[in-house]
């Protein structure tokens, strides 16, 4: 029976989860071993897992409810080892490491900030901004809309500055919430948002990180603003945060 | 201003916000290579290059569209700075043949950016639309 694994804790952690319900269907118990000072959250594998909705939950919900009472180095999801012995191993291996970390770690929390422009904002600036831009909307709009490649012209010039006004509107934003935060680290780019931030901020200085993420929203309107944690800190988990922003693993 | 917090409990979680960090669980955390990882197969869709999106003909038509329509005046979201000759090009441009149509602009631009984004998520990669549905419905049960 392989054994799949949540997460990395001290032995010493006060409140490790037992037997709460964890990744398959039905939810298999998590289980906890040690392995001298360092422990190892974690279930039967069940066969076939895949990453469902109910799986990413469970694995999700484990880790948060460990993190809640103390550091934990969070697992990539579908992490599977072939058997118990063999995750007691990599714990007596690595022991150290994973120590360094849990030490670096304590205490401290992920909260991930997406941000996104609200797209009629961000039109209205393009427009107000571009004096080029605003010269073509009006030449095709006397054209009755213009030909095919004046339209072409139009949008490429407004694609251009939108992206302009990401690329600028990202770099606002990370600048913004770096000072309230120990470090950052940029999650993987996907659609849907111009800048995507894992920020590891201390517990006690969660608050004044959110009011600093809403400071962002207010003085920034066109700006949608959207912050989740606190978050087991999976983007912290190997050593140099900042360095790991550029050279992380790419999937 | 949008800003949504979506907190989650050490001891809770909640399905709320597991959309808004999911590739957060399945590309970071923790590797350990004498591990193996479960198939993720279909969930490379999640990283797709944002230039992709923006760079396509489809979005440059929709936005001189978009531009067409837009109402510099009526915007509820009018940007502050707008300099007043923005104002007057637009609605001596505006006035007569669009004025009727601009009720729907803002719909117009949203609709926009929404169908642009969408589109280039499918676009790079046709076969990824059969994927991304299978994975939808698996990660629904």
């Amino acid at each position: 029976m392989s054994t799949y694994v949540y997460g990395i804790a001290a032995s010493s952690h006060s409140a490790l989860p037992e037997d709460m319900g964890g990744v398959g269907d039905p939810a298999r118990p998590v289980r906890v071993l040690k392995e001298g000072e360092l422990a190892a959250i974690v279930s039967d594998a069940p066969e076939g897992l895949r990453p469902k909705r109910k799986d990413l939950l469970a694995h999700q919900n484990v880790l948060s409810e460990a993190g809640a009472g103390g550091a934990v180095l969070p697992m990539r999801f579908g992490s599977v080892a072939p058997d118990d012995e063999s995750v007691t191993g990599v714990l007596a291996e690595r022991a150290e490491h994973y120590q360094e970390r849990l030490r670096a770690l304590d205490g401290r929390v992920e909260y991930n900030v997406k941000a996104s422009h609200d797209e009629e904002a961000v039109l209205h600036r393009v427009m107000a901004g571009n004096p080029e831009v605003r010269a073509a909307t009006e030449a095709n709009r006397q054209a009755g809309g213009g030909t095919y490649e004046e339209r072409l012209q139009l949008g490429e010039m407004v694609a251009a500055a939108v992206q302009g006004l990401e690329a600028e509107d990202a770099a606002e934003v990370q600048h913004a919430l770096e000072p309230a935060a120990e470090a950052v680290s940029a999650g993987p780019e996907s659609t849907g948002w111009l800048a995507n931030l894992s920020f590891l901020v201390n517990r006690e200085e969660a608050e004044s990180f959110l009011a600093a993420v809403e400071e962002v929203g207010n003085s920034h309107p066109h700006l949608e603003v959207r912050v989740n944690g606190p978050l087991p800190p999976y983007s912290f988990v190997e050593p140099g945060p900042s360095e790991h922003a550029e050279t992380g693993p790419q999937v | 201003m949008t800003v949504v917090p979506a907190q989650q409990s050490g001891g809770g979680g909640g399905s709320s916000g597991l959309y808004d960090v999911l590739e957060l669980i399945l590309d970071r955390g923790l590797v350990i290579d004498a591990f193996i990882r479960v198939s993720l197969v279909g969930i490379e869709i999640l990283k797709i290059d944002v230039r992709v999106v923006v760079a396509s003909v489809d979005t440059y038509l929709r936005f001189a569209e978009a531009c067409n329509r837009l109402d510099l005046e009526a915007g509820p979201r009018k940007s502050p700075g707008l300099p007043d000759i923005v104002g007057e090009i637009t609605e001596s441009g505006a006035r007569g043949k669009s004025k009727g149509a601009l009720s729907g602009a803002a719909e117009t631009v949203s609709d926009a950016f929404r169908q642009a984004r969408e589109e280039g998520q499918a676009e790079p990669r046709p076969r990824a639309r059969k994927t991304t549905s299978s994975r939808r419905k698996e990660e629904q049960e």
